[in-house]
């Protein structure tokens, strides 16, 4: 128990001693990084002395023209990530129960062979070093106990489209119907149109997508029968589950969209370009929307990552196989493989998009300039 | 400005468009009987999976020596077209059809039944129902003993050691039993003829000597030796020229130690189906997904993915195919009930077994495509009885007198669950419940607890009853809770636990009075007395008795227990009905007649057991019986939820258990 503490101090340590790496170490290291992480994920497709030519040539090129951000953002996921399997493989260990209890109990023995051909030894730093070995040697994300014979990669990849198409959709109606909500809102403030919309936004956060979802697919597939009730095959399928998706994002979408219009709309420069005799709606497409939408767009990293990995809800309510269920299967059945292999991919979506969103900001507002 | 927006939202779209492109472009043709299957399948590798979402799908994709047949789910021929059975009922010989054949043209063999039984036996597969087959000779030497001499060795004896020297000189009565339910030895010497060791594992008072504890120590050694010799001599048989082995291409012969009078029903069983070795040894991991699998029964797997659907088609090399008469059959893992009713109510779905909302059914039971039947499951509490207040009888007694289950069933449940006075759910064909003890009589609770020490409830401690998260369960928790309080006027707190956790704290038996539930593996009453034995993995509450583990063990071999009856089991309940019994059996003429009369003894063997429970012991208070029932469209034909059998009236569908090899559509067009 204290090792495993020591462990995890250290760990983190290590984790945020990245952060004073001198620029150069940090340029090869991240490249390194990179490298590695390319390695593992293309194993399969390297197959050829051209690919390792043209990867290795990739990589000089990253390490040379990748702004320092990236580069430096690498040296710190990727010791996270390892770190991340090792908490949570300790935390998975310190929970009650087993991949292998059910109610009905088998003899130790019984126990004792599946443990030996799934790879999960009774110790947590045993099973943490199988782990890593065959993620790294094997670039494989595990044998899933309770869907046997599939690795998680095999479970995961094909629910992934599926999840992203959905987000992709809700993402899309949520950005739409939050930022016209939220806008008007905030140009006008404690006007009707105000307060309509905010109690609109109320509504969407408060209501738990299960009620919205079962509500829509009462009306909607039920009473109307305009759409399917649940399943998955075709774009029909999609559209109230993406709208039950949608309708939190875009309610939290709604209330940040109007605080930063209500800021920015007394700003200086507005009043400047007001003074100057411009048009209102110009003021507003072409002055104010760009500062309106910049704590949006901050908060649209953390929310595309949340969306693309799936809702345990929606989709058990729609019957959509997507990412969503495996986070809560993968905990409930306490099947360690998938409860690593949603954490490893949530956290690589996470950085992913919060380094996009960096970026991102840096081109909207001109006040944030890279490397600073 | 505007336009960025347009733009970002635009890309999303096409983005989701392209996205969509690859999953929305494979288009089937629709299936004619699709159901809800609850959730996904662990596994299709038949001997492998134990639970019914998983035996839907596999008995429509394998088929054993012999078949359930819907109408009864008789034992009808299989992949052998007939056999012969010796008359000690101990040697079975089965004529393989001629044309069996795997779904991909090759012949099935006599030696695919052997490799099978053996992988399903072979320790390192760890196949959980691989006991059902321990009936067939060296089966089970084959696949527990050397694991068993493993843990005898690497665990029990360290164990030992470190027992004797922490307590140096003395080691407890409660020490040692405690040591002995921690390594499961009352299991590890069923089979064990040392008088002296057995005393010693029921020895519940005084200290253990010193030359007890050597002498113990010599017998695990001993034990593990013959269990290894014994494996070593079944791996050099089983299968070759014992147990089950092929004559010639189409003839395998099963030998069984004891003459097991359900033995057929255990050869339609999906664990003792053939897998295609050829398949399996090129695949060992994954033989059974849709790129590799290879089946033998009326159906072969079309496509499995995960959390969409399963797809079968109907395989065009079975022996049977003329009788099968669906081209396509979807099976959907919805887990939410309401989804799967919308679905039904859509005519998405043509049945929803059981997948429906409870709090729905009592409308539900008014639609005429509505069925329910009793169901071979029994809802009960666990009492803990190593610990106060549980460890006394008298409590256990009080609080099964106490509790009014029929307002549990007529008012909270309301489906026609029975209340259950009993362990056993009534329906099995033979087996009669004994007399029980168990019956609303307050009085008589109230003055066994004031006998047990707690006059009026005082000085009851405060005891919790756990029951594993869900609604159901809170809801009769809080009413037998209730019910306790001003029966009895003791205090019980519900409680709920997670899945895994509930299952850690009932197995670490840290609870006082924990939910539990029961479903039968067969339907034999077997499946439900033999978890109660001394320190049985699923026994779970302490419960302990000597004479009780005598009985199930000589009800698995009669032969056994009538040469040589234990000393517990010299004065049963109803001696003179045995003595009865066994007298008929000296004077039976014929073999087969004697086979009959030992079928008798069994069912009175394991009745005394049961009556061990239900009027003396009381380490449960069994609730009610379940009812399965569930929708299906009008239309389906060759379902019955009403069995019919070749001999007399139609009986309970216990199990909701229904063939898709005989299911068909009557072409009338499956409205809603």
């Amino acid at each position: 128990m204290i090792e495993e503490v020591l462990a995890v101090i250290l760990g983190l340590a290590l984790v945020s001693a990245t952060a004073w790496l001198p620029v150069k170490a940090a340029r090869i290291l991240g490249a390194l990084l990179l490298a590695a992480a390319c390695v593992v994920v293309l194993r399969g497709k390297i197959d050829s002395l051209a690919v390792v030519a043209a990867l290795g040539v990739a990589i000089a090129v990253a390490s040379f023209r990748l702004p320092e951000r990236v580069l430096r953002r690498l040296c710190f996921v990727v010791p996270s990530l390892v770190l991340l399997i090792f908490v949570t493989t300790l935390l998975m260990y310190h929970a009650p129960g087993n991949p292998f209890a059910r109610e009905k109990v088998a003899s130790p023995q019984i126990e004792a062979a599946l443990r030996a051909q799934y790879g999960i030894p009774k110790s947590a730093l045993q099973f943490f070093q199988i782990y890593m070995k065959r993620l790294i040697v094997e670039s494989s994300l595990g044998p899933s106990v309770k869907v046997q014979g599939r690795m998680v990669e095999d479970l995961l990849r094909p629910a992934f489209p599926v999840s992203m198409a959905l987000g992709l959709l809700a993402l899309a109606i949520a950005l739409a119907l939050g930022l016209s909500l939220g806008v008007r809102a905030g140009l006008k403030p404690r006007s009707v149109a105000d307060h309509s919309s905010m109690a609109l936004a109320l509504v969407g956060i408060s209501l738990p997508n299960f009620v919205i979802g079962a509500s829509l697919m009462i009306v909607f597939a039920l009473k109307l029968g305009w759409l399917p009730v649940a399943g998955f095959g075709g774009y029909a399928h999609l559209v109230l589950p993406s709208i039950t998706l949608a309708l939190p994002y875009a309610a939290y979408i709604a209330r940040l969209a109007r605080n930063g219009t209500i800021e920015i709309m007394q700003q200086d420069f507005i009043r400047t370009a007001r003074a100057k005799g411009m048009p209102e709606n110009v003021v507003i497409l072409k002055h104010a929307l760009k500062g309106a939408i910049l704590p949006v767009v901050s908060f649209l990293g953390p929310a595309a990552a949340g969306i693309m990995t799936g809702s345990f809800v929606v989709e058990t309510l729609f019957g959509v196989p997507g990412m969503g269920q495996w986070f809560v299967k993968g905990a409930i059945n306490r099947d360690y493989s998938v409860v690593l292999g949603t954490a490893i991919i949530y956290m690589v979506l996470v950085t992913s998009f919060n380094l996009l969103v960096d970026l991102a900001y840096a081109r909207l507002d001109p006040r944030v300039k890279d490397g600073r | 400005m505007y336009r960025t927006l347009l733009g970002i939202i635009g890309t999303l779209a096409v983005l989701f468009a392209l996205v969509g492109l690859c999953f929305s472009s494979s288009r089937e043709k629709p299936a004619d009987f699709r159901f809800v299957n609850g959730s996904e399948p662990a596994s299709l590798d038949p001997h492998l999976v134990t639970d019914q979402v998983s035996n839907r799908i596999v008995s429509g994709l394998f088929e054993g020596l012999t078949r359930k047949r819907a109408s009864d789910l008789a034992p009808a021929p299989g992949v052998a077209d007939h056999w012969e059975i010796s008359d000690d009922q101990k040697r079975y010989t089965f004529h393989l059809r001629a044309n069996a054949v795997w779904s991909d043209g090759v012949p099935i063999t006599a030696q695919d039944f052997v490799y099978s039984w053996r992988r399903v036996l072979d320790p390192g597969l760890g196949s959980e129902y691989a006991y059902l087959l321990h009936r067939v000779r060296y089966a089970e030497a084959y696949n527990t003993f050397d694991g068993l001499a493993d843990t005898l060795e690497q665990t029990v004896k360290p164990a030992l050691a470190a027992l004797r020297s922490e307590h140096a000189g003395a080691v407890s009565a409660a020490l040692w039993q405690r040591f002995l339910a921690e390594n499961q030895l009352h299991l590890a010497f069923k089979h064990n003829q040392d008088d002296r060791a057995l005393t010693l594992l029921h020895q519940q008072e005084g200290p253990l000597q010193s030359s007890d504890l050597d002498y113990f120590d010599a017998a695990i050694s001993k034990l593990a030796s013959a269990l290894r010799k014994e494996a070593a001599e079944a791996r050099e048989h089983f299968g070759v020229d014992a147990g089950i082995f092929a004559v010639d291409d189409r003839t395998v012969v099963v030998e069984l130690n004891t003459a097991t009078p359900y033995f057929l029903d255990i050869t339609s069983f999906y664990t003792a189906v053939p897998v295609p070795r050829h398949v399996v040894q090129a695949h060992p991991h994954d033989w059974f997904l849709p790129e590799h699998m290879v089946s033998n029964g009326p159906y072969r797997l079309a496509a499995w993915r995960v959390n969409d659907r399963i797809r079968l088609v109907r395989n065009e090399n079975y022996w049977g195919k003329a009788e099968v008469r669906l081209q396509f059959i979807e099976a959907l893992p919805v887990e939410n009930t309401t989804t799967a009713l919308n679905l039904y109510l859509t005519g998405q779905v043509d049945w929803i077994p059981d997948a429906y909302p409870k709090d729905l059914a009592q409308q539900l039971a008014q639609r005429p495509d509505f069925y329910r039947n009793p169901g071979l499951v029994v809802y009960f509490y666990r009492l803990n009885t190593t610990r106060p207040p549980f460890n006394d009888v008298r409590v256990r007694e009080a609080f099964n007198l106490a509790i009014d289950r029929k307002l549990i069933t007529d008012k909270v449940l309301g489906l026609g669950q029975l209340p259950a006075y009993g362990f056993v759910p009534p329906g099995l064909a033979q087996y009669v419940p004994p007399e029980s003890h168990i019956h609303l009589d307050v009085e008589r609770a109230k003055q066994l607890l004031a006998e047990a020490g707690y006059p009026g409830g005082r000085g009851f401690p405060k005891i919790g009853l756990l029951y594993n998260t869900n609604d159901q369960h809170k809801k009769l928790a809080e009413v037998v809770a209730d019910q306790l309080r001003r029966n009895l006027s003791v205090e019980i707190a519900p409680y709920n636990q997670e899945w895994q956790s509930f299952l850690v704290t009932c197995r670490a038996k840290d609870y006082d009075m924990a939910r539990a539930g029961w479903n039968g593996d067969y339907l034999d009453a077997n499946t439900f007395l033999d978890m109660w034995v001394t320190n049985g993995g699923n026994n779970q509450t302490g419960f302990s008795s000597a004479k009780y583990d005598a009985l199930i063990q000589a009800s698995a071999d009669v032969d056994e227990y009538l040469t040589a009856p234990p000393s517990v089991l010299a004065e049963l309940k109803d001696q003179k009905g045995m003595d009865q019994l066994r007298r008929q059996l000296s004077a039976a003429p014929t073999p087969k007649e004697g086979v009959e009369i030992k079928k008798k003894i069994r069912l009175q063997l394991q009745q005394e057991a049961e009556a061990l429970l239900i009027q003396d012991e009381f380490p449960v208070v069994p609730l009610y019986f379940y009812v399965v029932s569930g929708l299906v469209r009008a239309d389906v034909r060759g379902f019955y939820s009403k069995l019919q059998p070749q001999t007399g009236g139609p009986i309970p569908n216990l199990l909701d258990e229904h063939p898709l090899r005989d299911i068909w559509r009557q072409e009338s067009g499956g409205a809603p």
